[in-house]
C-alpha cells in the first residue's frame, strides 16, 4: 500500500515539473490552441457536409456520427495527456536515457509514461468535449449515474488500448532504433478507426480492428450500444465491461514487449 | 544556378537513403487514403442518393480522393518549419552568411525532397491505390496535361504561402509554429479533403477569392474533367495572378525581416 502511495506521490511530482516547464512559455501555447480545435471542428464538420449532401453513412445520421466522434476524441485527448512519452521511444533509445531510469529503484515503464506530464495534451480535449457534449445533447443521451458510470469505464479503457498500442508501436525502436513513422501511422490509423464507423470498412479490416488491434472497443463498439443501435458484434454483458477488459489485456501484453525490448536495450554510444 | 542545382540533387539524395522510412510513410498514406474512399462509398452507396451525387459520379469522387492523397504527399514545403526552427534556434544568422538567396535555397531544398517522393511515395502510392481501387485515369490526355501544369502552379502557391508564415517567426517565434494551423485551413478550405463544390454556397463564394481553392481544387478539378480546358486556362491565369501576388508580398516581408534578425542564446 506505501508502494502504492510512493508511486502516487512521485507521479504528482513529475506532473508539477512538467506542468511548470510547459507553462514557462505560455503563448507558445497558442499555436495548438488555434491549430487543434480547428482541426477536429472541420472534421467533425465535413462529416456534416458530406452526410447533408449525401445521406446517413451506414445508417448513421449526422448526429451519431457526431456522438461516436466526440467519444473516440475524449480517449484520444487522455492518451495524449498520459501516454505521450511513447511517442518519443525513439528518441529516448537513440539518446540512452533508458540509462538514468534503469538507474532509479523504481518501476522503469512508470518513470518513462510519467516522466512526462503533457498538459498541452488538454487542447486536444477541448474539441472532443464540446463535441460530445453537443452530440449527446442532440441524441438525448440519458445523464443518469448508470450511463456516466459506462462513459467513465469506456473511456478509460479507450485511454489504455490506446495508451497500450502507442507503448507497443514506440517499443519497436528498442530492436530498430526507429518507431517515430510507425507511430505517425499508428496515430493516424487510429484516428480513422475511432471516429467513424466501422462498418464503413469491409469485413476483413474489421475483424482485424476487432480482434487482432482491438480498435473498435475504444469507442465504436460502446458508441453502438450507447445510441441504442443493433451491435455488430454480440456479446454478453455490456460494452461498459469489454472495453476496460480489453483495455487491461491491451495492457498487459504492452508491458510485456516494452520490458523484452528493455531487455535488448543496449545504451547510447559507439 | 548551379549551386541550386546542386541543393536539388543532394536533398533528393538524402530523402533517397531513407527508404524504410519511407514505406512506413506510404502504407500511412493508404491508409488515410482507403479510409476516405469508404466514406465515399458509403455517401454513394444503396439508392437513396442526396444532391451531392448529381454533381460527380462515385469513380470520379474516388480518383479526386487518389490524386489528392498523391499531391498531399508530393509537395513538400519544408520551407515553413525550416524557417522557424532556424529563428528559434538561432541558426538563421549563420544560414545568411551563405553566399546564396536564402529563399533560394529553401526552394531547392524542398524541390529536391518533391523530385525524391514523386520516385519513393508517389509511384508506389498510385500502385496500390490501382490494385485497391482500380487506376485513377484522367478525363483526357489533355485534362492530364493541364493537371501536370496546374499542379505546378499550385505548389508555387502553397510554398509562397508557407515560406510567409515561415516568416512570421521573425516577429512572433513565441507564439509556437503558426505554420500547423495555416495547414489545418489549407487542409479544409483547398478542397483537398472534400471538394469546396459541396460547401454551402456562401463559403464557395467567399473562397473564390481566396487562395486556397487553386491548390487543389482547380487541379482535381481539371484531372477528373469537372474543369473543362477553357475553365482549367482561366483558373490556371488566376493561379498565375496569386503566384505574382504572394511573390511580391513574401518580397516585402523577406526583406523586413532580414532587419528583424535577432539572435537567441548566447
Amino acid at each position: 500500500m506505501s508502494d502504492v502511495r510512493h508511486y502516487l506521490t512521485v507521479f504528482g511530482y513529475y506532473a508539477k515539473l512538467a506542468i511548470q516547464r510547459q507553462l514557462e512559455y505560455p503563448l507558445f501555447l497558442v499555436s495548438w490552441l488555434l491549430m487543434i480545435p480547428t482541426q477536429y471542428f472541420a472534421g467533425v464538420w465535413m462529416l456534416r457536409i458530406i452526410v447533408d449532401r449525401f445521406q446517413p453513412l451506414e445508417g448513421w445520421a449526422f448526429d451519431d456520427l457526431a456522438f461516436l466522434y466526440g467519444l473516440g476524441l475524449l480517449s484520444h485527448g487522455l492518451v495524449v495527456v498520459f501516454f505521450i512519452p511513447t511517442w518519443g521511444t525513439e528518441f529516448a533509445v537513440i539518446r540512452g536515457e533508458f540509462d538514468r531510469l534503469l538507474l532509479r529503484p523504481m518501476n522503469v515503464f512508470f518513470q518513462f509514461i510519467t516522466g512526462y506530464f503533457n498538459f498541452i495534451g488538454l487542447i486536444d480535449l477541448i474539441p472532443g468535449v464540446v463535441i460530445f457534449l453537443y452530440a449527446a445533447h442532440a441524441v438525448d443521451f440519458v445523464w443518469g449515474p448508470g450511463n456516466v458510470v459506462k462513459l467513465a469505464l469506456v473511456v478509460i479503457g479507450g485511454l489504455f488500448i490506446r495508451g497500450s498500442l502507442y507503448t507497443i508501436v514506440g517499443a519497436v525502436a528498442f530492436w530498430t532504433k526507429r518507431s517515430r513513422n510507425l507511430i505517425n501511422m499508428s496515430v493516424a490509423t487510429l484516428e480513422r478507426t475511432t471516429m467513424y464507423p466501422l462498418t464503413l470498412y469491409p469485413h476483413a479490416v474489421q475483424a482485424v480492428l476487432t480482434f487482432l488491434f482491438p480498435i473498435g472497443f475504444i469507442s465504436f463498439y460502446p458508441a453502438e450500444s450507447f445510441l441504442g443501435k443493433t451491435s455488430s458484434l454480440e456479446l454478453p454483458l455490456g460494452m461498459a465491461i469489454w472495453t476496460p477488459i480489453a483495455g487491461i489485456v491491451c495492457m498487459a501484453v504492452a508491458y510485456t514487449i516494452f520490458r523484452m525490448g528493455l531487455r535488448k536495450y543496449e545504451s547510447a554510444g559507439s | 544556378m548551379r549551386a541550386y542545382g546542386y541543393l536539388i540533387k543532394m536533398r533528393m539524395l538524402t530523402s533517397l537513403a531513407y527508404r524504410f522510412d519511407v514505406w512506413i510513410g506510404m502504407i500511412g498514406d493508404v491508409i488515410l487514403l482507403a479510409a476516405t474512399v469508404f466514406i465515399w462509398k458509403a455517401a454513394y452507396g444503396g439508392d437513396v442518393l442526396g444532391s451531392g451525387a448529381s454533381v460527380v459520379g462515385l469513380d470520379g469522387m474516388i480518383t479526386y480522393t487518389v490524386i489528392s492523397v498523391l499531391m498531399t504527399a508530393v509537395f513538400s514545403t519544408g520551407v515553413q518549419n525550416t524557417i522557424y526552427t532556424q529563428v528559434r534556434e538561432g541558426n538563421i544568422a549563420l544560414d545568411f552568411m551563405r553566399p546564396l538567396n536564402l529563399l533560394g535555397i529553401y526552394l531547392s531544398e524542398d524541390l529536391g525532397t518533391m523530385v525524391s517522393s514523386i520516385v519513393n511515395k508517389a509511384v508506389p502510392l498510385v500502385l496500390m491505390a490501382a490494385l485497391l481501387f482500380g487506376f485513377p485515369m484522367p478525363d483526357s490526355p489533355i485534362a492530364a496535361a493541364l493537371f501536370t501544369v496546374s499542379c505546378m502552379l499550385s505548389f508555387m502557391i502553397l510554398w509562397l504561402m508557407s515560406a510567409m508564415v515561415g516568416l512570421v517567426a521573425f516577429w512572433v517565434a513565441e507564439l509556437g509554429n503558426l505554420g500547423m494551423v495555416k495547414d489545418a485551413f489549407v487542409r479544409v478550405l483547398s478542397g483537398s479533403m472534400v471538394p469546396l463544390w459541396f460547401f454551402p454556397e456562401g463559403l464557395q463564394r467567399v473562397s473564390e477569392w481566396l487562395p486556397f481553392q487553386y491548390t487543389y481544387q482547380l487541379p482535381l478539378s481539371v484531372y477528373i474533367g469537372m474543369a473543362k480546358p477553357a475553365e482549367a486556362l482561366r483558373g490556371m491565369g488566376v493561379q498565375l495572378i496569386w503566384i505574382a501576388l504572394l511573390g511580391v508580398l513574401l518580397a516585402w516581408i523577406w526583406t523586413r525581416a532580414r532587419g528583424k534578425v535577432m539572435v537567441q542564446g548566447g
